[in-house]
C-alpha cells in the first residue's frame, strides 16, 4: 500500500468518526480565540481609517522609511542572530547527544541557562561586563577607556545576543531528534563499512534536518519578535529594529498610534507567515518516519579529541554564561550602581530591600509561577490533540492552521497586548466577568503567545511517527480518543513534555506582553525587573535578576533529581 | 467544548480576587521610583490604617498609554494619580478626566505649584541639571558646555519621547533666547545619546559609557550620597523642573479615601517624608535633602504649562526628526 492511499484511508475513517469531529470542532473554536481572534481584531485596527486618501494610516506606514530601515534591520539583526543560534546550537547538540564527552547533563544544563535569563537582564550584564566600569575588566586591568565607544551598543551586538538567547532553542529541537536516532542505522552503515563522513551525510544529517529547520525557524521568529535586547542596544545607539520602533511610537504618541502601530504588526505577522509556510515545504521534504525512542541512541568514541573538545565547550560557556553571570552578581552586591566590588563596599542591602520591604517581590514570583506553571500545564493538555488534528488533516489546510497558530508568538509582545486590551477591556458577554486588570488576561495572552512553542516540538515528534501503529489499533477498533491516550501520547510524551517546560521557562521570565497588561498586584518577574531598571534602581534589579536566575537554576536540578524515574527524553538536559 | 468551558472557568476563577475587594481599597498610578512608591504607600498605611493602597508604577509617558486607552474602553482603574508633570495634568483637566478638590493643606504652597481649581497638586520640585563621572577630564558648568568638542560622543540625556520631565525639559530649554531649539541640533551633531529615561541616563554615567549627561537632581545626588562615583552640578542659566502633582481620578469609587492621600501628602509629615526621600520638598519651610544646594541657590529656568501642553507634540515630533532622522 502506498503511503497516500494509506493516508486517504486515514481521512476516511476520520470522517465519520464522532468523536473526532466534537475534539476538531472544540480545538477549532480554541484556536479561534487564541490566534484568530487577537489577529483579527489588530487588522481590523489597521485598517480601521482606511480611505483612499493618501494619508490613511497603513499608507503612511508603508511611506514613512523608518518603516523600511526598522525592517531592514530586524532582518539584519535576526538573521545574523538565527546564524549565531544554529551554529551555537547544533555544535553543542550534536557534540553533547552524540559523543562520550563526560558530564553531559551539567554540559546541558549550562547551555539552557542563558535562555531562562530575561532578555533585558542578558543586555545588562553583558553591558556591565564590557564597559569602563566593568568589575572583572577593572580587575584585570584592561577596562576601556571612560566614554569609549561600547562594542554592545551595536547590529553586531544585538545580533550577538539574540543568537545566544535563541541557542538552546535550535538545541532543544535538534536534541529531541537525535536522542530518536536509532543505533540500528548506525550499525548497518558500519557493517556495510561506511565511512564517518557518509554516515554523516547520508544518515545523521538527513534525518536531523527537519528539527535543525524548526529550531532555526523558532530561533529567527523569538529574535525577530524580542524587544528587550534591542531596547537596551539599539535604541540608545539609534538603531532602530520592528519592535522598538513600535515600542517608540506607543511610547512617544500614545493611543493615536494605534492604527500605524497595528500596520507595523501586520507586516510583522505576514513575514513570519512566510517564512513559516517556506520552513514546512523545507520540511515536508526531509520526513523520514522513526519508530519512536529506541533503547539506545548512537555514540561516538572521540578519543584523544574528548579533552580539546571539552575545553573548547568550556570556554564558550564562560563567554555565554558564566562571565555574564559574575557581571550581574557583582552588580547587585555592591551599594550603587558604578561602585567597584571588595570587601568594604560589598553589601546584601539590594536583596534585604528587595525581600524583605517590597511587598511587591513575592507577589511578583507567585504571579509568574502561577502564570508560568498553568500556561505550560494548559498548552500540553491541547498540544496532543490538537497536533494529532493538524496531523491528519491535508498538507495545505494543515499549513494554513499551523501558520495561523504561529502569528500571535511572532508578533511582538507589546502588540499582542494592545489587541489583548481591546479585546477585552469590556466584561465578557454573558457571564459579565471583566477579565481586564487580572491576571486572567495575562494568561490567555500566554496560552495565545505559547501554544506554537508547545506544539512545534508535538508536531515534530508526530510527524516522524509510522502511521501503521495507529492503523493497526483503529482496525483493532480503538476510538480516536482511546488512541491517542494509548498510543500517540507514550510515543511522543517527550516531545509533550519539552515543549512544555520550554512553555514555562520562556513565561516565568515573559516581559513584553505583561509590560502592558499588567495591573495593582499583578506583577511579573519581568515587569518587575525591567521597572526597577528603568527608573534607574539597576542594583534592586540586578538582586531580583540573581534570585530568578537562582529560581529557575534550582527548579533544573529539583527536575534533574526525578529525570530517573520519568521517560526518557522527557527532561531535555537529561538523558 | 469541555476544553473551553474550562477555560473561561479558569479565568473567572482568576478574576474572582479582584471583584470580591474590600471597599477601602485605593489604587495609585504613579511615576515614582519602585522604592519611593513603596515608601510613600507604607508611610500613608501607617497613618491611615483602614485604607489599603495598591499601586502600579511606571514612566508618566507609558503609564499614559495604559490609562488613555483603559478611559477608551470604560474602564477606569486608578483613583489617584501621582505622576511626573504637571502638563499631562493639564491635558487630564482639559480632557475632563480629573476631580477638582480643593485641600485646606494648599495655603501652605505657592500658587504656582498647584491648580487654582484644585485638579492637581505638586509635591516636590524635581530639577533638571547635569551630571558627571567623577573620573571624567572636563568639569562641566552650563548647559551650553555639552556641545563642546570635548564633549562629543560622551554625553547621555532622557528622551522626551519617553519621559514627562524630559519633555518639560525640552520645552524649558528651546524656550530659553540663547539655547532655543538650535541647541538641541547641535547636541544631536555632538552625538548625544538620548536613551529612555532618566534612569537610563543615571546607569550610562554611572557606569562610565557616557561620562557627562542631563539627569533629574535626585537620581544623581541620592545615588552619589551612597557611593556611585557621580556628581550633580546645577548649571549657571538655571534649571527646568518639575512638580510631580498628585490628582484625584473624576470617575473613583473611592473619592474619601483619595481625598485623604492628597492631604496626606500635602500635609507637615507627607513632605518631611518627600524630604527623607531624597528630594525637594514643595513645602519651602521644610529644608533640603543632604547633597543639595540652599534652596535660594538654585534658579529655576521659567515655564509655561499651558504651551507646553499645546506645543508637546510639535515638540515630540520635532525632536524625533532630530535625533531618529
Amino acid at each position: 500500500m502506498t503511503p497516500s492511499l494509506l493516508k486517504r484511508r486515514f481521512m476516511d475513517g476520520a470522517s465519520v468518526d464522532g468523536q473526532l469531529r466534537w475534539l476538531s470542532i472544540g480545538l477549532f473554536i480554541l484556536i479561534a480565540i487564541l490566534s484568530v481572534l487577537p489577529s483579527l481584531r489588530l487588522l481590523l485596527e489597521a485598517l480601521s481609517h482606511m480611505t483612499f486618501s493618501a494619508s490613511s494610516p497603513m499608507v503612511e506606514v508603508l511611506r514613512s522609511e523608518r518603516t523600511w530601515t526598522a525592517l531592514r534591520n530586524s532582518f539584519y539583526t535576526s538573521g545574523l542572530g538565527t546564524l549565531i543560534a544554529v551554529v551555537l546550537g547544533c555544535g553543542f547538540g550534536f557534540v553533547v547527544t552524540l559523543t562520550n564527552i563526560r558530564g553531559r547533563a551539567i554540559w546541558v544544563f549550562c547551555f539552557m541557562l542563558p535562555m531562562m535569563i530575561p532578555p533585558q537582564v542578558t543586555a545588562l550584564s553583558w553591558l556591565q561586563l564590557f564597559g569602563p566600569a566593568s568589575p572583572i575588566l577593572n580587575t584585570l586591568g584592561i577596562e576601556p577607556a571612560l566614554g569609549s565607544p561600547q562594542p554592545m551598543y551595536s547590529a553586531e551586538g544585538i545580533a550577538l545576543l539574540l543568537g545566544i538567547q535563541s541557542a538552546p532553542l535550535v538545541f532543544l529541537a535538534l536534541r529531541t531528534q537525535l536522542i530518536a536516532l536509532p543505533q540500528d542505522l548506525l550499525e548497518a552503515a558500519q557493517l556495510s563499512r561506511a565511512s564517518q563522513l557518509r554516515v554523516w551525510v547520508d544518515i545523521i544529517l538527513p534525518l536531523c534536518r527537519s528539527a535543525i529547520i524548526a529550531g532555526a525557524a523558532l530561533a529567527f521568529v523569538s529574535s525577530l519578535g524580542n524587544f528587550g535586547i534591542p531596547a537596551m542596544l539599539g535604541i540608545p545607539a539609534g538603531y532602530i529594529v520592528l519592535p522598538t520602533l513600535i515600542y517608540q511610537q506607543m511610547a512617544g504618541f500614545g493611543n493615536e498610534m494605534l492604527s500605524q502601530v497595528a500596520g507595523l504588526s501586520m507586516i510583522i505577522a505576514l513575514l513570519v507567515l512566510a517564512g513559516m509556510l517556506l520552513q514546512q515545504w523545507l520540511q515536508q521534504r526531509s520526513r523520514y518516519a522513526l519508530l519512536g525512542h529506541t533503547a539506545q541512541s548512537l555514540s561516538f568514541r572521540l578519543k584523544q579529541w574528548r579533552l580539546p573538545l571539552e575545553m573548547l565547550l568550556a570556554l564558550v560557556l564562560c563567554f555565554i554564561l558564566v562571565a555574564p553571570l559574575c557581571a550581574l552578581i557583582v552588580s547587585s552586591l555592591v551599594p550603587a550602581l558604578g561602585m567597584p566590588l571588595n570587601a568594604d563596599t560589598i553589601t546584601f542591602a539590594a536583596f534585604y530591600e528587595m525581600i524583605g520591604r517590597q511587598g511587591v517581590t513575592a507577589r511578583a514570583f507567585e504571579n509568574s509561577a502561577f502564570l508560568a506553571f498553568f500556561s505550560a500545564l494548559v498548552l500540553m493538555l491541547v498540544s496532543l490533540p490538537l497536533g494529532y488534528l493538524l496531523m491528519r488533516l491535508p498538507m495545505r489546510s494543515r499549513a494554513v492552521i499551523a501558520s495561523l497558530i504561529e502569528v500571535p508568538y511572532a508578533i511582538p509582545g507589546i502588540v499582542l497586548a494592545i489587541a489583548f486590551i481591546l479585546l477585552f477591556a469590556k466584561p465578557l458577554p454573558f457571564i459579565e466577568v471583566s477579565l481586564y486588570g487580572t491576571l486572567g488576561i495575562i494568561f490567555l495572552a500566554y496560552l495565545s503567545c505559547f501554544l506554537s512553542v508547545c506544539l512545534k516540538p508535538v508536531l515534530s515528534a508526530m510527524s516522524q511517527l509510522d502511521p501503521a501503529l495507529e492503523e493497526a489499533a483503529q482496525l483493532a477498533g480503538a476510538r480516536p480518543i482511546q488512541r491517542l491516550i494509548d498510543i500517540i501520547l507514550p510515543l511522543t510524551a517527550p516531545a509533550f513534555f519539552a515543549g512544555g517546560l520550554l512553555v514555562f521557562l520562556i513565561a516565568i521570565n515573559e516581559l513584553t506582553v505583561s509590560a502592558l497588561l499588567w495591573s495593582a498586584g499583578n506583577e511579573t518577574l519581568g515587569v518587575l525587573i525591567f521597572n526597577l531598571d528603568e527608573s534607574g534602581d539597576s542594583v534592586l534589579a540586578s538582586a531580583i535578576a540573581v534570585l530568578v536566575v537562582l529560581l529557575v537554576a534550582g527548579l533544573m536540578s529539583l527536575l534533574s533529581l526525578f529525570a530517573p524515574r520519568l521517560p526518557r527524553g522527557v527532561i531535555p538536559w537529561h538523558d | 467544548m469541555n476544553l473551553k468551558k474550562t477555560l473561561l472557568l479558569c479565568a473567572a476563577a482568576l478574576a474572582f480576587p479582584l471583584s470580591v475587594q474590600a471597599q477601602d481599597v485605593l489604587t495609585l498610578y504613579t511615576s515614582q521610583p519602585n522604592k519611593d512608591a513603596q515608601m510613600t504607600v507604607d508611610a500613608f498605611e501607617a497613618a491611615n490604617p483602614d485604607i489599603k493602597v495598591e499601586w502600579v508604577r511606571d514612566g508618566t509617558t507609558k503609564l499614559m498609554t495604559k490609562l488613555r486607552a483603559e478611559l477608551s474602553s470604560g474602564v477606569v482603574k486608578p483613583d489617584v494619580l501621582l505622576i511626573a508633570d504637571s502638563v499631562t495634568m493639564e491635558s487630564m483637566v482639559s480632557d475632563g478626566y480629573l476631580y477638582p478638590y480643593l485641600s485646606p493643606n494648599r495655603d501652605q504652597y505657592e500658587d504656582s505649584l498647584y491648580s487654582a481649581e484644585g485638579y492637581y497638586y505638586g509635591t516636590k520640585l524635581i530639577t533638571t541639571g547635569i551630571v558627571r563621572h567623577k573620573k571624567a577630564p572636563q568639569h562641566p558648568t552650563d548647559w551650553s558646555d555639552l556641545i563642546k568638542p570635548e564633549y562629543k560622543n560622551q554625553v547621555a540625556m532622557p528622551s522626551p519621547l519617553y519621559s514627562g520631565a524630559a519633555l518639560i525639559h525640552l520645552a524649558t530649554l528651546t524656550d530659553d533666547k540663547t539655547l532655543g531649539w538650535n541647541y538641541y541640533q547641535q547636541l544631536h551633531d555632538n552625538q548625544a545619546m538620548a536613551q529612555g529615561g532618566n534612569g537610563g541616563v543615571l546607569k550610562a554615567v554611572a557606569s562610565g559609557t557616557k561620562p557627562y549627561g542631563m539627569i533629574v537632581d535626585f537620581l544623581a545626588i541620592r545615588e552619589a550620597e551612597k557611593g556611585s562615583p557621580i556628581e550633580f552640578i546645577f548649571p549657571k542659566t538655571g534649571v527646568s523642573m518639575v512638580t510631580e502633582p498628585v490628582a484625584i481620578m473624576k470617575d473613583s469609587n473611592n473619592k474619601a479615601a483619595a481625598k485623604r492621600f492628597v492631604d496626606f501628602l500635602l500635609s507637615k509629615e507627607g513632605q518631611s517624608l518627600v524630604l527623607k526621600q531624597g528630594y525637594l520638598p514643595a513645602r519651602s519651610d521644610i529644608g533640603v535633602p543632604k547633597g543639595f544646594p540652599k534652596r535660594e541657590n538654585i534658579h529655576l529656568m521659567p515655564f509655561n504649562a499651558a504651551k507646553t501642553l499645546r506645543d508637546s507634540e510639535a515638540n515630540k515630533a520635532r525632536f524625533s526628526k532630530i535625533f531618529e532622522g
